[in-house]
């Protein structure tokens, strides 16, 4: 408890520092911070050690107080923010932000704290809003330097605080059906089934808003890329988290579980989302756009395994619910990893070359060696594929699923098979998102300008993103680390035994599974080493002999003849055409004189999102209909604004008159 | 005072009170809305004042005869000095015509008593029945903001509210405290402050004080 209270002080004195005109101070703000992350992640992971407490504060908070409590589920979240928060930190070291922007973030960081170890309605609500709007600062903090920014701010302050109305009315709903707002009493609360329908369904929506999960992703890829460069990382890397948190909070711990069709809905929402995600990741240009994207993906991943965790417990099967749960929280710290190491790489190519456009990018390899080998190994851990940490994670995921046949009926039967479909499908895109990624943006030759002139970050920045790296690798090749702070946070809410076991060798203890990361990783090594012994051994017996790359007798290789992004991607969207339903145009313009003579063809390419066409379009256009229909009713006359006031007043008396 | 003769004081000041309030609508001339709304100030304090002699408060009594005084004399002053500043003696024509004012007035005063009602059936007492004349001055003032064009009726329109809901405090409880009511007073006292401000300049920009004037400024 001292530990969590030092980072939360820690936090604001970092805020008030960055608020202090002195220049030495100015990396003060970051140090501190990154100190503050250092403390929380070790507040949290005593609590997961059972090292748990809980505080009441009756005055700091108008009504009900600020109730705090820090148990191992809490203490799980707190502490991926408090190790996101270092590497941020550290990155953010020197980035040159604007003053009000670093004294934001510690506020952030706080508000970040604060949620995981609510132990109140109210407090948890104060948090999130806290949350919210600090978030939101961070969102628009650059809006003077690029117009794309307000635009994208204004979407999420929107979708966040709709998000905050849902979880509100369901939060208080439940409280007002128990005998008080602190968790304890919610979780002792009798309620019909209905109202217990309601609730969730409610927090369910304000939870997958702020996950990032389809329908509710749009503010997800624009506001990542709004975002300062060191504040992505801690937007995609801790404050997504809170979605899939409050979504166990509230449905598997204080509704402890419900029928199986809400279950359902989750699962189905992890599935979607995860497709969804994957594809347009896939399909994207802009580096944090693609980074977005693929946060909505691995948060559906999340709630796949959270889906059937519920989807067990209700059934009845109790070591396979934790077992899905622990493969779902694996992913969520296996997700902050790699998601902070990526936008921290990201952010670093775009303060070296000014963009985030993939199609303008390349060659990165040469001139940021650093940070090219550490997206290199995000990008192999975000691909799910081995040795990377994404691999276990979805390896226990998919192990969960496939063991459920023989015990859940015909629903799990059809469900299952469908959801190892949609994890599948989505692994293999998210290869091909990443091998896009990387080898469109860092390697081949320099597309741009840009491109050319990049240099390598300032070596905090490298430092930064090498400890997000190394938390990857730690997490690749020993998972059995965070096992025991995982065991206990799924105890907390499925109290079972512990689902896997082992140290180097993770064997599953409700099926028969095992796996050891690091021999896999040991075999890939000497697998490869092999084959370029091999290569070598056969390719020195022939004389080398320097000679210019094959160019189809088109002259030398320039950059134009390169893959770009958008080629890359072009195979795979002509696979999912009817997913996706690309928009292309044709502009040809043709000399005066002769329609066979072309002066300039115009080619515009462009992927929307359809669930935004769908879904927002259509009721943004009747808001903005019933807005310029409203203004007539506002003239400019005084007279008729107080008539309103008039007819309003003698109207709610003529219904008094007529009811009493 | 006995029963009966504060009853029919009681009825008198209300009836004053709710008498000028109607007339306010049915005079055009300026100067005659101004001296109304005075002799309406006088009605409240003698209203007040009833009360206080009837329960023997000496402090209800002299908070009478501050407001009286407040809303007698003082109030009309300064409407009176805004007036003369300008050479606008009457009012524009207003939006709705005297004649249909004065039904709507009825109507107006019909709903009052039937919204009234629960009210008075909570406490029925002398006092309390006449809570729906205090209701029907409210929603005449609240009426002459909305239909009349020059500033000074705006005023004269919103002090008929306050006057309303004075009386209606009054009416209803045994006492507003005094620190209340000395606040609501001098809330009013600024308010007539700021729109006489307003009024001066409006005459300064427009060359009239005719409120629809105003619709220019609207984006």
């Amino acid at each position: 408890m001292i530990l969590y209270a030092c980072a939360l002080g820690l936090c604001l004195t970092a805020a008030l520092v960055a608020l202090l005109p002195a220049r030495a101070v100015t990396v003060a703000a970051e140090v501190i911070t990154a100190l503050a992350g250092v403390v929380a992640a070790v507040a949290g992971a005593r609590a997961t050690l059972g090292h748990g407490w809980s505080a009441w504060l009756p005055d700091l908070l108008p009504l009900g107080g600020l109730r705090l409590a820090l148990d191992p589920l809490g203490g799980l979240f707190t502490a991926i923010t408090g190790a996101v928060t270092v590497c941020a930190a550290i990155h953010g070291i020197g980035s040159g932000a604007a003053r009000a922007t670093r004294a934001v973030i510690p506020l952030f960081v706080a508000a970040l704290l604060l949620v995981p170890a609510a132990d109140s309605v109210s407090t948890f609500l104060f948090g999130w809003e806290l949350m919210a709007m600090t978030s939101l600062l961070l969102v628009a903090a650059e809006h003077r330097d690029r117009p794309s920014v307000g635009k994208a701010a204004l979407w999420y302050a929107v979708m966040t605080h709709l998000g905050l109305v849902t979880i509100m009315c369901g939060l208080c709903y439940l409280a007002a059906g128990a005998t008080g707002d602190g968790f304890d009493q919610l979780r002792a609360a009798e309620l019909s089934p209905a109202a217990r329908d309601v609730i969730f369904l409610a927090t369910l929506a304000g939870f997958a808003a702020k996950a990032g999960i389809v329908p509710l992703h749009v503010w997800l890829p624009r506001a990542y890329p709004a975002a300062p460069g060191h504040v992505s990382p801690l937007m995609s890397g801790a404050m997504v988290n809170m979605g899939v948190y409050g979504v166990v909070r509230v449905g598997l711990d204080l509704l402890r579980g419900g029928p199986v069709w809400w279950w359902w809905i989750v699962l189905a929402l992890g599935a979607l989302s995860a497709l969804y995600g994957v594809l347009h990741a896939a399909m994207a240009t802009d580096l944090k756009r693609l980074l977005g994207y693929s946060s909505t993906e691995n948060m559906g991943l999340v709630l796949i395994g959270v889906g059937a965790a519920g989807f067990f417990a209700a059934d009845g099967a109790g070591p396979l619910a934790a077992l899905a749960l622990t493969a779902a929280l694996l992913h969520v710290v296996n997700h902050a990893a790699f998601k902070t190491l990526l936008f921290q790489a990201a952010g670093s190519v775009q303060r070296a070359t000014g963009t985030r456009d993939l199609d303008a990018l390349g060659g990165l390899r040469t001139r940021m060696p650093y940070t090219t080998a550490l997206f290199a190994v995000g990008a192999l851990c975000a691909s799910a594929l081995p040795p990377g940490n994404g691999f276990v994670s979805e390896w226990l995921l998919l192990q969960s699923l496939i063991h459920a046949l023989p015990a859940s009926g015909v629903a799990g039967a059809v469900t299952m098979p469908l959801a190892v479909g949609a994890i599948a499908l989505t692994a293999g895109l998210a290869v091909a998102t990443f091998v896009k990624a990387f080898g469109v943006g860092f390697l081949a030759r320099p597309r741009s300008p840009a491109a050319e002139r990049a240099a390598e970050s300032p070596r905090t920045a490298i430092c930064g993103t090498a400890l997000a790296a190394a938390a990857c690798l730690l997490l690749a090749l020993d998972p059995a680390l965070v096992l025991p702070a995982l065991t206990a946070a799924v105890t907390r809410v499925i109290p079972v035994g512990r689902p896997v076991t082992g140290e180097v060798t993770l064997r599953l203890s409700a099926i028969t599974g095992s796996i050891s990361p690091v021999l896999i990783a040991l075999a890939l090594a000497g697998a490869v080493a092999a084959v370029l012994s091999l290569v070598r051994a056969v390719a020195t017996r022939r004389v080398r002999r320097p000679a210019r790359l094959w160019d189809c007798g088109a002259g030398p290789v320039s950059a134009r003849m390169e893959y770009t992004a958008t080629s890359f991607a072009e195979p795979l969207q002509r696979v999912f055409v009817d997913a996706l339903q690309p928009e292309s145009a044709i502009d040809v313009t043709v000399v005066k004189e002769s329609a066979y003579l072309v002066q300039r063809v115009r080619f515009r390419a462009r992927v929307p999102d359809r669930v935004e066409r769908l879904l927002y379009e259509p009721v943004l256009a009747a808001a903005v209909r019933l807005g310029s229909q409203a203004r007539r009713l506002a003239d400019g006359s005084v007279h008729r604004y107080l008539s309103y006031g008039f007819y309003a007043l003698t109207g709610v008396l003529i219904v008094l008159a007529v009811i009493s | 005072m006995t029963d009966p003769v504060y009853v029919q004081a009681l009825d008198l000041a209300c009836g004053a009170f709710l008498l000028t309030g109607v007339l306010v609508l049915w005079r055009r001339d300026l100067a005659a809305i101004i001296w109304l709304f005075g002799l309406q100030g006088v009605a409240l304090g003698a209203l007040i004042a009833v009360r206080g002699l009837h329960e023997a408060d000496v402090e209800l009594t002299v908070l009478g005869l501050g407001v009286g005084l407040l809303r007698a004399v003082l109030l009309p002053c300064l409407m009176r000095r805004a007036l003369a500043a300008g050479d606008e003696g009457r009012e524009a024509r207003p939006h709705v015509s005297v004649a249909a004012s004065l039904l709507v007035t009825a109507v107006l005063t019909m709903l009052a008593y039937a919204v009234s009602q629960p009210l008075v059936r909570l406490a029925p007492t002398p006092a309390t029945q006449a809570v729906p004349i205090a209701l029907t001055v409210l929603l005449v003032g609240f009426f002459v903001l909305v239909t009349r064009r020059r500033a000074l009726s705006q005023v004269v329109g919103f002090l008929l509210m306050d006057n309303a809901i004075t009386a209606a405090a009054f009416l209803t409880t045994t006492g507003v405290p005094l620190v209340v009511e000395l606040g609501v007073s001098l809330d009013v006292l600024l308010a007539v402050l700021a729109l006489q401000v307003l009024t001066t300049r409006m005459r300064a920009a427009f060359g009239g004080t005719d409120l629809d004037e105003l619709r220019e400024l609207h984006d």
